[in-house]
C-alpha cells in the first residue's frame, strides 16, 4: 500500500531535479518550523533578516571583506597550487623531497591552520588569507602533480614519435594532458578555501561573514545565525555550480572523458 | 627507408615471471614497400611496431633502419595508432601542426602545410573542430594527416582501421593506397583482418600467437586496384586462413582449456564466408 503510494509519487528511475530537491528542502524546513518554536520559518523570520542585512552597510562591508579575502586567497591558491604542482611533476627530485609534504598539508583541515596564522600574522587580514591558502593549496598541488604523472601512454607515445621532447614535450603535451586533473583540484580547492575562510574569520575576528557568525551566536540570535549559514551555503553552491561544475564538465567533454 | 629486424626477441614481465612475446623475428621491409603484419590478437604485432618506432627496445636481436640500429623515436618513423591518439586539447589544425611545431617550423609555414594535408584527407571543413566532435573515421583521417605532414619515410600503422565500420574502413583503405602511391613512404601495416592485409600489401607476414613467430610470408603480386573476387587474391587468403586457423585454435585452447576444436571444414570455406576472415 505504502509502496504503491511511493511509486505513484516517485515513478521508478525518477531522479530529483535541482529545483525539486530545493522545493523539498523548503517544505521540510517549514514543517519543522511549524512544529517547533525554536525553529524559525524561512518566510516569516529568515527572509526579513536577509532583506535587513542587505540594506545594512556594516553587513555589506563584511560581505565585501569576505569576498576580497577569498579572491586574494584563491588567486594565490591557483598560482602557487598549479605552479607548485607543475614544479613537483617536472622535477622528480623535488617531488621526492616535497611531494609527501604537499599530501600532508592537504591532510590538515583549513581551520587547523588558524592558530598558526594568528601567531605569525596576528588578528589580521593576512592571517585569513594565509588560512585560505594553506587550507586549499594542498589539493591543487597534489592533483596537478598526479595529472602530470598520469599522462596516458598512448598520448606519450604519439607525442614522442612526432619528435616532442624536453621542455616542448612538457609544456605542449604533459601540462595540457593534466588539465582535467588540475581543474578537478581547483574545484575542490574552492570548497576547501571557502570553509577555511569562514574558520579564519570566525577565529581572527576580522570583519567578515565568519566573524558575524560568532557575533550573532554570542547574541543568541538564532534567526540571524541560520540566515547567515544559509547564505554561506548558498554562496558555496552557486559559485561551484555556475563556475566550477560547468568548467569541469566543459573540460571533460573536450578531453573525451565523458560521452 | 629500408627496415630490418634480425633475430629479435622480446618479453614482458607478468605475474612475477616473464612472458615471451616475440621469438626470433626476422623481417625486412624494402624502401617504398607496403608490408602487412597479420596475426591473431596477442601475437606481438604492436610490439614490432613499437620496436621500429623506437618506443621500446628488443631483449635480443637487432632493429635497424637504413642499416643503422634504432635508438629512440624519430619523426621519420611515425605511428598511426588504432584509437587515433589525437590530442584532445588541440583542434584538427593544432593536431596536424603538432609535429611541425615540435620541429620548430615557423607558424605561417606550418599552418599552410597542415592545411594542405588536412585537405588531402578531405577534412578542410573540420580544421577547427575538436577531436570529441569527430567520428572514428574522421579521427583516423586526422591521425593520418598528422603523420603525413611530417613526410615520414616510414609509416607504421597499428590496426588503424580496426575500430571502424566496414564502409568507412574500405574508403580509408583506398585513400591510404592513393596517398601511398603519391608519396611512396615505406609502410608497415598491422592488422588481424585477412582481407585487409591481402587487399593492401605487397607482402604479408603471417605471425603466430604467443610467442610471436613468423609463420609465413606471402608475396602478393596482384595489381592494384584489387578486387575481392580475384582468384589469385582468394588463393592467398585461403593459404593464410589455413595457417591462421591453427593459430586461432591455439589461442582458444590457451584461453579456454583443451575443450575447443575447430571443424576441418571451416578452413575450406571460401574466404568470404569463412568465420576466420576476422580473427
Amino acid at each position: 500500500m505504502l509502496r504503491r503510494l511511493v511509486r505513484t509519487i516517485f515513478p521508478r528511475g525518477y531522479s530529483f531535479l535541482t529545483w525539486q530537491a530545493f522545493a523539498l528542502f523548503i517544505v521540510v524546513w517549514e514543517v519543522g518550523a511549524f512544529c517547533s518554536p525554536a525553529w524559525p520559518s524561512l518566510f516569516s523570520e529568515i527572509a526579513p533578516v536577509w532583506s535587513r542585512d542587505f540594506r545594512d552597510p556594516e553587513f555589506l562591508q563584511a560581505l565585501a571583506g569576505s569576498a576580497r579575502r577569498m579572491a586574494v586567497g584563491y588567486s594565490l591558491v591557483v598560482v602557487l597550487g598549479v605552479g607548485g604542482g607543475i614544479m613537483l611533476g617536472r622535477l622528480p627530485l623535488v617531488d621526492q623531497l616535497l611531494g609527501s609534504l604537499a599530501v600532508a598539508m592537504h591532510g590538515i583541515p583549513g581551520a587547523a591552520w588558524v592558530p598558526l596564522a594568528i601567531l605569525w600574522f596576528g588578528m589580521t587580514e593576512q592571517a585569513v588569507v594565509f588560512t585560505v591558502l594553506l587550507g586549499a593549496a594542498g589539493i591543487v598541488i597534489v592533483e596537478t602533480d598526479t595529472g602530470i604523472r598520469q599522462v596516458p601512454p598512448i598520448i606519450r607515445h604519439a607525442a614522442r614519435t612526432m619528435g616532442a621532447r624536453g621542455p616542448r614535450y612538457f609544456w605542449f603535451v604533459v601540462v595540457p594532458a593534466a588539465v582535467p586533473k588540475i581543474v578537478g583540484g581547483l574545484r575542490l580547492a574552492w570548497a576547501f578555501g571557502w570553509r577555511a575562510l569562514m574558520a579564519g574569520e570566525l577565529l581572527t575576528s576580522v570583519s567578515g561573514l565568519g566573524q558575524r557568525l560568532s557575533q550573532v551566536a554570542k547574541a543568541q540570535q538564532l534567526d540571524q545565525l541560520l540566515a547567515l549559514m544559509l547564505l554561506i551555503a548558498a554562496v558555496g553552491i552557486v559559485v561551484d555550480g555556475l563556475i566550477f561544475k560547468r568548467l569541469e564538465y566543459e573540460v571533460q567533454v573536450r578531453w573525451g572523458l565523458v560521452g | 627507408m629500408h627496415v630490418e629486424l634480425k633475430h629479435v626477441f622480446k618479453s614482458f614481465p607478468q605475474n612475477g615471471g616473464r612472458v615471451e612475446v616475440l621469438n626470433d623475428i626476422n623481417l625486412t621491409v624494402r624502401e617504398g614497400e607496403f608490408v602487412c603484419l597479420l596475426g591473431p590478437s596477442g601475437c606481438g604485432k604492436s610490439t614490432i611496431i613499437n620496436l621500429i618506432a623506437g618506443l621500446d627496445r628488443p631483449d635480443r636481436g637487432e632493429v635497424a633502419v637504413e642499416g643503422r640500429p634504432v635508438h629512440g623515436p624519430d619523426p621519420s618513423r611515425i605511428v598511426v595508432f588504432q584509437d587515433a591518439a589525437l590530442f584532445p586539447w588541440l583542434n584538427v589544425l593544432g593536431n596536424v601542426e603538432f609535429g611541425l611545431r615540435m620541429a620548430g617550423i615557423p607558424a605561417i609555414t606550418r599552418r599552410a602545410r597542415a592545411l594542405e594535408y588536412i585537405k588531402l584527407v578531405h577534412l578542410s571543413k573540420f580544421s577547427h573542430a575538436y577531436p570529441h566532435q569527430l567520428s572514428g573515421g574522421m579521427k583516423q583521417r586526422v591521425a593520418i594527416a598528422r603523420a603525413l605532414v611530417l613526410q615520414p619515410s616510414i609509416l607504421l600503422l597499428d590496426e588503424p582501421f580496426a575500430a571502424l565500420d566496414a564502409q568507412t574502413r574500405a574508403v580509408l583503405q583506398n585513400e591510404l593506397l592513393e596517398i601511398w602511391e603519391l608519396a611512396r613512404p615505406t609502410i608497415l601495416f598491422v592488422t588481424h583482418n585477412v582481407r585487409e592485409a591481402t587487399g593492401l600489401a605487397d607482402r604479408v607476414y603471417v605471425i603466430s600467437s604467443r610467442p610471436g613467430r613468423i609463420r609465413d610470408v606471402q608475396a602478393i603480386t596482384v595489381p592494384r586496384p584489387r578486387h575481392a573476387e580475384d582468384h589469385a587474391l582468394q588463393a592467398h587468403q585461403h593459404a593464410i586462413l589455413g595457417i591462421l586457423g591453427e593459430e586461432v585454435e591455439k589461442v582458444f585452447r590457451e584461453e579456454l582449456g583443451e575443450t575447443v576444436h575447430f571443424p576441418e571444414a571451416q578452413h575450406s570455406l571460401p574466404p568470404d564466408q569463412a568465420t576466420g576472415m576476422h580473427i
